[in-house]
C-alpha cells in the first residue's frame, strides 16, 4: 500500500544522552510527493597551509581533464567529479602597505574576503562567507557549521611579523573579531557530533569507557525499531553508515591507545592521532558522516596553519614545512615540499573516494557537496597571491560541470568563486569581499 | 608594492592607454625611466585597445627593463599582469609587427581585466600617492568607476588623472562618465601640447643604442617610415602626472577640471627629459622581499 507518510529528515536515533542523526533514506522520500525530494548542498572547505609547488599542481592544458600533474595525481580517478581553477586571486592577502606577514593575511582574508588588521591584540577580519551561509542554512540542521582542524589551535601571541595567532589558526570569522578556533580533537568532535551536542561529562566518559560500549549500543533498541520499518535499500544503507560510525570510534580509540605508548614529552590532546594520515581520515570521515547525516552543510577543515613548520618525518622530511617552502629555487627543497603537497592531497583524494562511494539520491554524496581545497598562497617561495591553487570536488548538487580545468583572467577574484558557490547553497549577496562580479562558466548550462 | 618604514615612495602610476601611437609606447619607456630614477613607480599598466600584440609588447618591455636585475632581487622578482580590455582591437599596429622580446602572456588569460587589475593597484598605494594617466578611449577608466566601493578608493589613493584630449575620442560615452564621476581632479592633454611638443627621431638612433635589440626603438622604427618625430600628447601626461609641480606644464583656471598649457619656455626643457626618460637604462631593481632566515628560525613550532 503507498501512503503519504514518510520518516522525517530530522530522524535521530537516541538513548543514554545520544542521538545518532540518519543518512538521506528512501524512506524520508514521500511516496506520493508531487516533487521527489532532494538532498541538500553541503560546502567544505580544506585549507592546507605555506602554498604549493605551483608546477606540480596546474596542468599545462584547459578544459576537459586528462593526466593530472605530480601533487594532483591522487585525485586522478576522480578527475571527472573534480573542477580545477586557474587565476584565483586574493588581493586582500597581498601586503596592501602592511609590509610582511603574508601567511597571517593570506589565511585571514581566505574566506572573509577583507584584508585583516596587522595586529596582535586588537584582531579584526571579517565575517567569512561560509558563515554567512551558514547563518542562513544552519537553521535547517543541527550545526550550522563545523570548524575543524589539525594542528596548534592558539588564539593569542605573533604568529606572523605582527599577524596574531587568531589570524593563522582560523579559517571561519562569525564577526569581524570573532574567529570560530577548529575542533582538533576527533574525539571531542565525535561527542560533539553524537553527544546531544554537548561533550559527555567525565563521569559519563568513564562510564562508557568502563563498560568499551560503542555508542551504537546505546541507540540500539531505536535502531532495531527503525529497521522494521524500513526497505532492503535503505537497511543496507543504515549499516553502512552505522558501521562507518563505529569503524571512527574504533579508529579514536585505536588513536588513543596508541598516544599512550608515544614517548610522554610530546604534548598530543587527547584523542589526537600521531599519525598525520590517520588524523586527517578521523576528520574526514567524520565530515562524511555529519555531511551523509544532514548534521551540517557547512564545514571548513585548516588542514595545518599558515606559516607551520610542522615536519612530515610520515614520509621521511623531518625538516619544517614552512622554512622549505621558501627553497630560493634549489631543486631538493622543491622536492621536498612536492612531496608534502602530494601526501596532502593523496590524503584528500582518498576522502573524496568516500564521499564518492556513498549513494545519496540519483547519484552520490559526493555529487552534492562543493569540497573545495586550496591554498591562500601560491607560490610559498614568493609569497605570491595570486593563481591560488584551488580545486572544487563534487558537482555542487549537479550544478557544476566538473572534469574541467578553467582558467580565468589574472587577478579574478576568489570572492567571485564564492558568490557562485552561494548562490549553489540558496544564499543569495550581491557583494562579497573585492568580488566583482560570479564567477562564470562554473555552470552545465 | 609599497612598504612602510621608509619615506613616502615616489608616485604610484597607473598607466592607461591604447597602446595605438608611438608616443604611448613612448610614454611606457618614460615610465619605465622614471621608475629607474626613483621619480614614480609603476602602479599598472593596462591596454584599452583589445589589442593581445600591446599586451605582450608591454609584458616584454617590462622584462627589458628588469633585465639588469640579477641574483637575489631576480629569484624574487614577479611582473604584475598587464591589464587588457576584452574587445577586438580596432586594427593591427605595425608597431607590434615584430615580436618585442619574451613574454609570458599567450592568451587572453595571462592579462587581467584593467579595472580589476588598477582597482587592486591602488589600493596598494599610500593615500593621495597614486596618479592615472590616460591615453586612450576611458572606457576602462568608466568600468572601474562602476566596480563595487571603488569610487572611495580613487579618492582616498589618486591626487590627479592626467588624460590625452585625442585619446579619449575614441569612447565619447565613457570620457562623458569620467568627467562627470571621476572623484579626484583631472587635467587633461590638448592636441596643441602633443604636436608643439614632438618627440625627435633622431635620438631613436643616438639614444638608445646601448641596446643591439631595444623594444622601443624597435617599435618606433616600425611605426612608421624613418625619420620622423612623434607627437607627445601621452608623454606630455605621463610627465605632468610624475612631476606636476616642477614647472614643465601649468594647468588651466582652477577646479578639478582643468587643462595642461605650455609655457613655450618650456619647450626645449621638457623635450630633453622626454628623451632623457624614455632612452634611460635599465637599472637593477631592488630586491620585492628578501627572504627573512631568522624569521623563519623563530617560527619553528614550540610545540613540535
Amino acid at each position: 500500500m503507498i501512503t503519504k507518510k514518510s520518516l522525517p529528515r530530522r530522524t535521530f536515533l537516541r538513548g543514554m544522552g545520544t542521538a545518532v542523526a540518519l543518512p538521506f533514506l528512501d524512506a524520508m522520500v514521500p511516496a506520493l510527493a508531487a516533487t521527489r525530494s532532494t538532498p541538500p548542498v553541503r560546502m567544505a572547505f580544506v585549507y592546507v597551509p605555506n602554498g604549493i609547488i605551483m608546477d606540480g599542481w596546474n596542468p599545462d592544458y584547459e578544459g576537459p581533464l586528462g593526466e593530472l600533474p605530480r601533487i594532483l595525481k591522487p585525485l586522478e580517478p576522480y578527475r571527472q567529479d573534480i573542477t580545477l581553477f586557474g587565476n584565483l586571486t586574493h588581493n586582500t592577502g597581498r601586503a596592501l602597505l602592511d609590509g610582511a606577514g603574508d601567511h597571517g593575511r593570506c589565511c585571514a582574508s581566505y574566506l572573509t574576503g577583507v584584508q585583516p588588521r596587522k595586529t596582535v591584540i586588537d584582531i579584526k577580519a571579517g565575517v567569512s562567507f561560509d558563515q554567512i551561509v551558514a547563518n542562513q542554512v544552519g537553521k535547517q540542521t543541527r550545526f550550522p557549521s563545523l570548524e575543524l582542524g589539525m594542528e596548534d589551535a592558539r588564539q593569542a601571541g605573533d604568529c606572523d611579523s605582527g599577524y596574531s595567532c587568531a589570524y593563522t589558526n582560523n579559517l571561519a570569522w562569525k564577526s569581524e573579531t570573532q574567529p570560530l578556533p577548529p575542533v582538533l580533537d576527533p574525539r571531542a568532535l565525535f561527542e560533539r557530533l553524537f553527544g546531544n551536542g554537548t561533550a559527555l561529562t567525565p563521569a559519563a566518559r568513564a562510564r562508557e569507557n568502563l563498560y568499551r560500549r560503542s555508542i551504537l549500543d546505546f541507540v540500539s533498541d531505536d535502531t532495531r525499531k527503525l529497521e522494521t520499518g524500513l526497505g532492503p535499500t535503505d537497511r543496507r544503507k543504515l549499516d553502512e553508515y552505522l558501521s562507518s560510525i563505529r569503524e571512527i570510534e574504533r579508529q579514536i580509540e585505536k588513536a588513543e591507545k596508541d598516544n599512550a605508548q608515544i614517548d610522554p614529552h610530546m604534548e598530543k590532546p587527547y584523542g589526537v592521532p600521531a599519525d598525520f594520515a590517520e588524523h586527517f581520515k578521523l576528520m574526514t570521515d567524520m565530515m562524511t558522516v555529519a555531511f551523509q547525516s544532514d548534521l551540517t552543510r557547512v564545514v571548513t577543515f585548516l588542514v595545518t596553519h599558515e606559516g607551520t613548520s610542522r615536519p612530515y618525518r610520515e614520509i621521511d622530511i623531518p625538516d619544517g614545512h614552512h622554512p622549505l617552502t621558501h627553497h630560493r629555487n634549489q631543486p631538493d627543497l622543491i622536492e621536498k615540499v612536492t612531496q608534502i603537497n602530494s601526501y596532502h592531497v593523496r590524503q584528500f583524494a582518498a576522502w573524496i573516494a568516500k564521499m564518492r562511494s556513498i549513494g545519496e539520491g540519483d547519484g552520490s554524496l559526493l555529487d552534492n557537496c562543493m569540497i573545495v581545497y586550496g591554498a591562500g598562497l601560491s607560490d610559498g617561495n614568493r609569497h605570491l597571491h595570486e593563481d591560488l591553487p584551488t580545486l572544487i570536488a563534487g558537482r555542487g548538487g549537479s550544478h557544476f560541470k566538473s572534469g574541467r580545468r578553467i582558467v580565468y583572467r589574472k587577478e579574478t577574484p576568489m570572492c567571485n568563486l564564492y558568490l557562485a558557490m552561494m548562490d549553489r547553497m540558496g544564499v543569495h549577496v550581491e557583494h562579497f569581499g573585492d568580488s566583482t562580479g560570479r564567477l562564470d562558466a562554473l555552470d552545465l548550462t | 608594492m609599497q612598504f612602510p618604514g621608509s619615506a613616502k615612495p615616489p608616485v604610484g602610476i597607473v598607466f592607461d592607454s591604447a597602446m595605438a601611437r608611438i608616443d604611448d609606447v613612448l610614454a611606457l619607456a618614460m615610465l619605465h625611466g622614471f621608475e629607474g630614477k626613483d621619480q614614480a613607480r609603476i602602479a599598472a599598466i593596462a591596454v584599452s585597445s583589445g589589442d593581445l600584440r600591446a599586451a605582450q609588447f608591454c609584458d616584454a618591455v617590462n622584462r627589458f627593463y628588469a633585465s639588469a636585475t640579477t641574483g637575489q632581487a631576480a629569484m624574487f622578482m614577479h611582473f604584475a599582469p598587464i591589464g587588457l580590455a576584452d574587445g577586438k582591437p580596432a586594427g593591427e599596429s605595425l608597431m607590434f609587427s615584430k615580436p618585442a622580446g619574451a613574454t609570458g602572456i599567450k592568451s587572453i588569460n595571462d592579462t587581467a581585466d584593467p579595472a580589476t587589475l588598477i582597482r587592486n593597484a591602488l589600493m596598494a598605494q599610500y593615500d593621495q600617492n597614486a596618479a592615472v594617466v590616460l591615453s586612450g578611449p576611458a572606457t576602462d577608466l568608466a568600468r572601474l568607476l562602476d566596480m563595487y566601493g571603488v569610487k572611495d578608493w580613487i579618492a582616498r589613493k589618486v591626487r590627479l588623472l592626467c588624460a590625452t584630449q585625442t585619446g579619449m575620442q575614441a569612447d565619447p560615452a565613457a570620457a562623458e562618465k569620467v568627467f562627470a564621476g571621476w572623484p579626484t581632479p583631472i587635467v587633461t592633454v590638448g592636441r596643441e601640447i602633443g604636436e608643439a611638443l614632438p618627440f625627435p627621431g633622431e635620438s631613436i638612433a643616438k639614444d638608445f643604442a646601448y641596446s643591439g635589440a631595444h623594444p622601443i626603438a624597435d617599435a618606433y622604427r616600425a611605426y612608421q617610415p624613418m625619420p620622423y618625430d612623434a607627437p607627445s600628447w601621452a608623454m606630455a601626461a605621463m610627465l605632468y602626472a610624475a612631476h606636476p609641480n616642477d614647472g614643465y606644464f601649468k594647468p588651466s583656471g582652477s577646479g578639478n577640471r582643468r587643462a595642461l598649457v605650455l609655457d613655450p619656455e618650456q619647450k626645449e626643457r621638457i623635450i630633453r627629459t622626454y628623451v632623457e626618460m624614455a632612452s634611460a637604462k635599465p637599472v637593477p631593481r631592488k630586491p620585492r622581499r628578501p627572504p627573512d632566515d631568522k624569521k623563519d628560525e623563530k617560527k619553528q613550532d614550540p610545540a613540535k
